[in-house]
């Protein structure tokens, strides 16, 4: 038995359109509809989050 | 008989004569219900409990939206609020999904089985713990599979079920749900289903239409939402069907 915690995922989700929302699929358990502007938003704050998560490991490299 | 259908298949629990014609004793009332109809509510103070013997019924919590989580699915043969015997309110509502036919169980009677006849006792026991890890099962399901797993798991565990009860003959069978139904199952929207059954669909494992379900190829099936019906403690040659299951619940 594996008792590892949940790790970050590496595979990105599957965002797609139908009938007039998006649906996003994975990484692993996430399924997930969203009205067009809440995936918009979402995306916008995924992309910024990534950003400022990169910064963070840039920052934590130059510490080490 | 009434109690034909109760623990079919389980696991080395199946009911022996004397213990079949007590529980039938111990049934008061035979009754009818709707479909869509709510049989328990929770918090409602319970002396009696239910062996479903026709139909399919669900175990379902609401979120303060008024929106709907199905949190368990019931066949016939299962006794689906045996729990309320030690609980005696339930802290979930209990419904019918199709038309239903119920056996009423008074919880005095249960009494007198549990202190003269231990054996049938423990096969009650035994029959929540099923209702357990099937639970268990369902957790999984929801925080681990994707969406195409998730209904891919839930057709599969409803398959091995009906099997065990003579209803469905290992591919095809009648479930009695809709597609919101099935939705609220799995934590999904309309949406998301219809693209998961036509996924399924042209994959050629799966088709779903009118209530009806048909897996082409139950191991695969089997394999793409990661099931295991060992959880289900149903023999193991009481799970893949026969030409003889009536298909019609």
């Amino acid at each position: 038995m594996n008792f590892s915690v949940p790790q970050p995922l590496s595979q990105p989700g599957i965002a797609s359109a139908e009938d007039g929302v998006v649906l996003l699929d994975g990484p692993n358990g996430v399924a997930l509809t969203l009205t067009p502007d809440a995936a918009a938003r979402t995306g916008h704050s995924l992309v910024s989050a990534a950003e400022m998560a990169e910064r963070q490991r840039a920052e934590q490299g130059d510490a080490n | 008989m009434f109690t034909e259908r109760f623990l079919r298949g389980k696991r080395g629990v199946e009911l022996e004569p004397q213990e079949r014609a007590r529980l039938e004793a111990a049934i008061t009332e035979i009754r009818t219900v709707d479909s869509r109809t709510m049989i328990v509510r929770a918090g409602e103070r319970l002396r009696v409990s239910s062996l479903l013997i026709e139909g399919f019924m669900c175990r379902y919590i609401d979120d303060r939206n008024g929106l709907r989580q199905l949190v368990a699915m019931h066949v016939p043969g299962d006794f689906f609020d045996l729990h309320a015997y030690p609980l005696k309110v339930l802290d979930h509502d209990v419904a019918t999904i199709t038309p239903a036919t119920i056996a009423i169980v008074r919880h005095d009677a249960l009494d007198t089985i549990l202190e003269e006849m231990p054996g049938l006792a423990r096969k009650l026991w035994f029959s929540t713990l099923i209702d357990a890890a099937i639970h268990r099962a369902w957790l999984f399901r929801l925080g681990r599979l994707d969406a195409v797993g998730r209904v891919a798991h839930f057709l599969c565990e409803m398959n091995v079920r009906l099997v065990s009860a003579g209803l469905s003959d290992g591919h095809r069978f009648a479930l009695g749900i809709t597609q919101t139904d099935l939705a609220e199952i799995c934590g999904l929207t309309n949406v998301h289903v219809n693209r998961v059954m036509r996924h399924l669909r042209e994959e050629r494992l799966c088709v779903f239409r009118s209530s009806l379900v048909e897996i082409t190829h139950p191991d695969k099936l089997a394999e793409r939402g990661q099931f295991d019906p060992d959880y289900l403690y149903i023999e193991q040659d009481c799970r893949s069907g026969s030409s003889s299951a009536r298909l019609s619940p």
